[in-house]
């Protein structure tokens, strides 16, 4: 029944995509993207993952533009994840025996806050948590997606 | 981690009468004979640390020595997690029964060669009162250029033998190409470059230097070239991941040098890793550290290194530890990884430091570039 219910999804969307296209109508994706645009997107995305690259690395005046506190051990993240080695951000989500509970990223960047570092905790849609997790992201790009791996 | 955690990742363990002898404890284990490791890898899986011996022609009595490196000490105001670790290693071969002849201290005392940072280490280190060598690392150095350094532990290299050894401490650090005069950092900046593994800022700076190798071949020159030489440098001399630093730069040079002697072995902190390779005749070893543990880098982990098993990152004595090592009478010397928690190598590829990260592929940060 529930894949009975995803399916429906997948050709409702597909159905609509095709009508939107075979119909012609400008919309904000219908309209071909210029170069200059493609380059603000990139811009926008290259923006956070320097932001969560300067937290990662415990850059002190980032973190106070941010009002963070991701430490209280004068360790910073890239002190253990050098190039956000071992974040295993295409693993998730998945069961996280730390926590015993089924995880996300946002999740264990919020464990290794509060355990390892002893900081402050990042609200889960907060600006910093998204640049942090832009930067380990952008770090492992290229990795397999496997999500539930230990 | 609570117990049944950690009985899901502990392996049944291995009978050590079986496994030749006493004293191999999964904890802290210690690499004896190759035959001993046929046995071994037979009872086991090819994952089973592997059994490297080291062989030093040295027929007499036997004698152990002591390592402690990379405490990475912060003034006791902003932490004290890595006093506690550096006082506990202190107290473990304070009560290494019989005694050590003496302690090599392997670098990165301090954390931001912080003059309050080494005296706090020199302290720590006075409540041994054997004798004890010292090599710097870089984070001792890059703040002041080894002046606090150089004050309270002297000068390297050195060299002196003992009981037939001929032992030889480098320094590997305070030769790093200038990258700081041109943009005119700060000392405080100089050494936050150096103190980041995955920076780009500091380039290439482990290195042992046309001087220091004209020094090496000269102090070898009159030490018998099948006679055991023990030479302990903050890094490892062979390349080992450059983007992080791992390695010597010019360790091809110290090589060649190497070369005649059939009997060397290294011994290396910095890489806060189980670390094992044999370059040429020369063995390597490398030491965890107190402080924290570096987790893999994503390629160039040799092939003769049995990984250590993933970390715990909730218990901060997990994966660190110091070092005994004895040259036994049977002319080789064991080395035995002091690890505060669990067992020291993995058994599964899951729970191994490397073997979990087959998806993985990892880009080089770029926040630090201009
Ligand atoms: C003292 C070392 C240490 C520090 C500091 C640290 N971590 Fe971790 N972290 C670890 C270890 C060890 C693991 C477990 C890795 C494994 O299981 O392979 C881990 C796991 C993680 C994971 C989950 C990976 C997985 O597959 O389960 C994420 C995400 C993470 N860390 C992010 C961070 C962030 C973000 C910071 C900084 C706020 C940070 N860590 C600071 C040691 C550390
Ligand atoms: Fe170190
Ligand atoms: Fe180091």
């Amino acid at each position: 029944m529930k894949k009975g219910w995803i399916y429906a999804v997948i050709v409702c969307s597909v159905s609509l995509g095709i009508g939107l296209l075979g119909a012609g109508i400008g919309g904000a994706h219908k309209v071909k993207h210029t170069p200059e645009q493609l380059k603000a997107f990139e811009d926008v995305f290259m923006e956070q993952v320097k932001i969560g690259d300067l937290l990662f690395h415990g850059d002190a005046a980032t973190e106070k533009k941010l009002g963070t506190k991701l430490s209280r051990t004068g360790m910073a993240c890239a002190m253990c994840h050098p190039f956000a080695v071992d974040t295993h951000p295409y693993e998730f989500p998945k069961f996280q025996e730390q926590i015993n509970k089924f995880s996300t990223l946002r999740d264990m960047i919020n464990w290794c806050i509060e355990k390892p570092n002893e900081g402050e905790i990042l609200g889960a849609d907060s600006d910093a948590m998204k640049a942090l997790e832009a930067y380990i992201y952008w770090s492992n790009r290229g990795s397999k997606l496997d999500p539930g791996r230990h | 981690m609570d117990t049944p955690e950690r009985e899901k990742r502990s392996i049944p363990s291995i009978d050590p009468a079986a496994a030749g002898g006493e004293g191999i404890t999964r904890r802290a284990f210690i690499h004896r004979s190759l035959v001993a490791g046929a046995a071994l890898g037979a009872a086991s899986q090819a994952l089973f640390p592997l059994i490297s011996t080291l062989d030093v022609a040295y027929g007499a009595q036997e004698f152990r020595f002591a390592w402690i490196s990379d405490t990475h000490l912060y003034p006791k105001t902003l932490n004290t997690r890595f006093v506690e670790k550096a006082e506990r290693a202190v107290n473990d071969v304070k009560a290494m029964k019989p005694a050590p002849d003496f302690l090599i201290f392997g670098g990165d005392l301090a954390q931001l060669g912080d003059p309050v940072e080494l005296q706090l280490g020199a302290d720590i280190l006075k409540n041994l009162s054997l004798k004890k060598y010292f090599i710097p690392g870089e984070h001792d150095w890059y703040l002041d250029m080894g002046a606090t350094w150089e004050k309270l532990f002297g000068k390297q290299p050195w060299s002196f033998d003992h009981k037939g050894v001929r032992f030889i401490g480098l320094d590997t650090v305070s030769r790093g190409p200038d990258y700081w005069s041109a943009k005119k950092m700060t000392p405080a900046e100089r050494m936050g470059h150096m103190a980041t593994l995955d920076g780009s800022v500091a380039g290439p700076w482990a290195g042992v230097g046309a001087d220091q190798l004209q020094w090496l071949a000269k102090t070898l020159s009159n030490w018998p070239k099948d006679k055991p030489v023990i030479l302990f440098s903050h890094n490892p001399l062979y390349e080992y991941y450059p983007p992080w630093n791992f390695w010597v730069r010019d360790w091809r040079d110290v090589q060649e040098v190497l070369r005649p002697y059939t009997k060397v072995t290294n011994i290396h902190g910095h890489t806060h890793q189980v670390l094992y390779n044999e370059i040429g005749t020369m063995r390597s070893i490398g030491m965890l550290a107190t402080s924290w543990n570096w987790p893999y880098p994503p390629q160039g982990v040799p092939a003769l290194t049995v990984p250590m098993v993933r970390v715990d990152p909730g218990d901060h004595f997990d994966g660190v530890g110091w070092g005994k090592l004895t040259m036994t009478a049977k002319e080789r010397v064991d080395y035995q990884y002091m690890m505060w928690r669990k067992d020291v190598f993995s058994q599964t590829q899951v729970d191994s430091g490397t073997g979990d990260n087959m998806n993985q592929i990892l880009s080089p940060r770029f926040a630090d570039r201009p």
